[in-house]
């Protein structure tokens, strides 16, 4: 190929940046018939109101069909969190993650609740096994892929080369190199662990006491996160939606002040 | 020698009406938080809150809620959320009326590993490896 022709061929190609995402990101989300009611934390997170029936953590192809089943989702209760982290050491003895290693996180952070009055608010993170995920767009061996029937996104550590692309491209930095496995490690939702075995839940989900993590299937409208996530009289949100990521995590709160 | 003695008696009375023999002193509580760590990591509790801005004094809560031994509460079984909605523990004022109820506002009295290390001065070992 000739360079003038390799110029031609680069312009035709379409823009995959970043830069203006968020506004077609927010259209996206209005085209699924949600009202954007406010934006928290600099507008990394945004609060919406579902009003259809569809899930606004699919993509706009996806809506009215799950592309899914079941469609594995976790919804995180985040005021009932009081960072007690038993999750977290359920994680790590459930999937033998090293100390130096996380698949799951607890932040803190601090809410302006009156003239000089502030509220801790913990926030658990884990992997968002987003429907459009970027760690396996950039994975150039496709050790990391999104598992056609779950929708889970899974880790052939065979395949892996450590080139820790991903690391770099998950929005939630919910990735880390496990030296032993010498492959990039993290969240599966417990699926070799637990959930492939016939478990029901996730290991951290079944360790919380306060009932903050609800995992379930978000096609089946019986499930308790099918039931939050759809609920009108809450305010629901997902983090960083602006990557276009379509995580399958979602945070509310029960208002517990 | 026997007004000398009689003279005495006032200083003696005054003395034992404002020291008791017995007891501590109402401002004499422990100067550092409590931290609970069981049944969950960890919870804080501190007495200048309690005592100066709710005004309680030591026997509202002690023995009867609380021994005065510290970690004392924590090896029984029943110390747990369950038993402060039921009245138990923190949840005899924390019910609502006296004090907010001891199902809200979770994150005031709980302050989580992370809120707990950081009072151990090892807040900053998250941020170390980067």
């Amino acid at each position: 190929m000739d360079l003038k022709k390799f110029g031609e061929w680069l312009k035709s190609l379409k823009n995959e940046g970043v830069e203006h995402l968020p506004v077609e990101e927010r259209r996206s989300f209005l085209k699924l018939g949600l009202k954007v009611t406010g934006v928290f934390a600099g507008g990394t997170v945004l609060s919406l109101v579902s009003k259809v029936e569809e899930v606004f953590g699919a993509a706009p192809e996806y809506v009215d069909k799950f592309p899914y089943k079941p469609h594995y989702s976790m919804v995180l209760i985040t005021d009932r969190c009081v960072d007690c982290q038993l999750c977290m050491d359920a994680c790590v003895q459930t999937n033998h993650v090293p100390p130096y290693g996380w698949r799951t996180k607890i932040f803190e952070r601090r809410l302006v609740v009156g003239p000089g009055e502030t509220a801790r608010q913990f926030m658990p993170v884990l992997c968002n096994h987003c429907n459009i995920p970027p760690c396996v767009r950039v994975c150039p061996t496709k050790a990391t892929f999104k598992d056609k029937k779950t929708g889970i996104v899974r880790m052939n550590p065979k395949k892996c080369i450590g080139c820790k692309t991903c690391m770099v491209a998950c929005p939630y930095n919910m990735r880390y190199f496990n030296e032993e496995r010498r492959a990039v490690d993290k969240c599966d939702f417990c699926w070799e662990s637990r959930l492939s075995k016939g478990e029901k839940l996730t290991a951290c989900a079944a360790a919380c006491p306060a009932g903050v993590r609800i995992f379930g299937d978000l096609s089946d409208p019986k499930s308790k996160v099918y039931k939050i996530v759809h609920d009108p009289s809450r305010v629901v949100w997902v983090l960083r939606p602006e990557t276009g990521a379509k995580p399958n995590v979602f945070y509310t709160i029960d208002g517990l002040g | 020698m026997k007004r000398w003695l009689l003279l005495l008696i006032p200083f003696l009375i005054s003395f034992f009406l404002y020291q008791p023999l017995w007891g501590q002193d109402e401002e004499d509580y422990p100067e550092e938080p409590i931290v609970f760590t069981k049944p969950v990591k960890a919870v804080v509790f501190d007495h200048k809150k309690h005592v100066e801005d709710a005004g309680l004094s030591c026997d509202d809560c002690h023995d009867e809620l609380f021994e005065m031994a510290a970690g004392t509460a924590e090896e029984n079984d029943d110390f747990n959320m369950e038993a402060l909605y039921n009245g138990k523990y923190c949840g005899a004022c924390h019910n609502g009326e006296m004090a907010f109820a001891s199902n809200r506002k979770c994150t005031t009295c709980h302050i989580g590993v992370l809120g707990w290390q950081r009072m151990q001065g090892k807040g900053k070992k998250e941020e170390k490896h980067h």
